[in-house]
């Protein structure tokens, strides 16, 4: 008796391990595999259109909004600040290379030497310290305008996260992956909830996107953005929206670029590993 | 005989007097105190595990219990004080329980 007992403990125990320590490949395609059996026939690349793909009176409109985008002039902005030197001479291409393509693909990446997940907004204003210059705010308008520049460079361009097999990354990553799925907040929601469990549903007014194909079209404009905003700028950045979905199942949001944001963007980019990035996107 | 009803008498007075000087109930404003650093004390709970709430403290709610009933203090109404005091608490200690419940949350929650 106590030998079986033995037995189906360590089988237990055996199982837990299992679901607690399943590495970032296996999440990776268990994660794909769950979406396209719950949106069958859908194409891979479009997952990275949001509630878009999934109701078709709303990617009419988006599809018109498309036509005439609201981020081109945000665009526009990035590319000035890109091509403006800093007061040594030097410019953002000291920091990230000549060709601004190349940029938001690295992008986030484990940085074995200071242990952390960097992300792209965290090494635009990484460069400008170094080079003398005031950092950009973390959420909106200049660090969104040049990181919505190089999303809109880099369209066509596949998002391939990396992580590396050392225990630290492996952390942060699971770091980000618990985040995501744990519920939080007075309204006891995990993102998960809403964008694995509930997408394309709606909540009040708005249709849930699949968390697959999520952060392709990140830095985004937002019209909800954009109408509190004084000049019209709808842009912002991940972790923007991160402290927004946060705020609304009232958690305490976090500072963008905290380590926890951080590790939430390494697992959530590493899970639309393979998707096509079509950044900046609008979004209402 | 005189002995005994001597003890008897002592004894009576002690419980008497020990009867009728009650301790000392607390003020308002030490009430508000103990709690403050109580809720202080769940709140930092809370968020050490990444399970503080939105209104307990955080500057851009429009509730913000925490820094509303220091004011209330302020102002000297500790009874509005002690009553915020009580949600943010509440709210500080659910969001620890929270986060400790979901200690183990991962993907095969979702059928994954």
């Amino acid at each position: 008796m106590k030998k079986i007992v033995t037995l189906l403990l360590s089988a237990g125990l055996v199982a837990t391990a299992t679901q607690a320590f399943s590495s970032p490949q296996e999440d990776l395609q268990k994660f794909r595999t769950y979406f396209e059996q719950k949106f069958p026939g859908m194409k891979l690349d479009d997952f990275g259109n949001g509630s878009y793909a999934l109701d078709e009176s709303k990617r009419i409109q988006w599809e018109s909004m498309e036509e005439f985008p609201p981020y081109d002039e945000f665009v526009d902005k990035g590319r000035e600040i890109w091509e403006k030197p800093f007061k040594n001479g030097k410019s953002f291409a000291s920091c990230f290379g000549s060709d601004p393509s190349k940029v938001r693909v690295k992008y986030p990446h484990w940085d074995s030497k200071t242990q952390q997940v960097v992300t792209l907004e965290g090494d635009i204003n990484k460069c400008l310290k170094e080079n003398g210059e005031k950092p950009f705010g973390w959420k909106k308008g200049p660090i969104a305008w040049l990181s919505a520049f190089f999303g809109y460079e880099a369209r066509g361009q596949k998002i391939n996260v990396k992580i590396p097999n050392d225990p630290k990354a492996l952390e942060a990553y699971e770091h980000g992956r618990h985040f995501f799925y744990a519920k939080r907040g007075q309204l006891n929601m995990a993102c998960a909830d809403c964008h694995v469990k509930y997408p394309g549903h709606f909540i009040r007014g708005n249709l849930l996107s699949t968390a697959l194909g999520q952060t392709t079209h990140f830095p985004v404009y937002r019209a909800k953005w954009a109408k509190k905003s004084k000049d019209g700028d709808g842009m912002g950045t991940l972790h923007r929206r991160y402290g927004g979905c946060n705020k609304q199942v009232r958690a305490r949001p976090f500072k963008a670029q905290s380590k926890v944001y951080r590790d939430l963007e390494f697992f959530h980019q590493y899970m639309s590993n393979g998707l096509t990035i079509n950044a900046p996107g609008y979004r209402e | 005989m005189k002995k005994l009803i001597m003890t008897l008498g002592l004894a009576l007075l002690i419980a008497g007097c020990n009867a009728t000087t009650p301790s000392k109930p607390m003020s308002l404003k030490e009430q508000y105190e103990a709690k403050l650093a109580a809720t202080q004390a769940a709140v930092e709970k809370a968020a050490s595990v990444e399970g503080e709430w939105r209104d307990i403290r955080w500057k851009k709610s429009k509730k913000k219990y925490l820094p509303s009933a220091i004011k209330a203090a302020e102002a000297g109404d500790y009874e509005k004080a002690l009553k915020l005091l009580d949600i943010a608490e509440f709210q500080a200690k659910m969001g620890y329980q929270q986060a400790m419940a979901e200690k183990n949350a991962g993907p095969h929650l979702y059928g994954m």
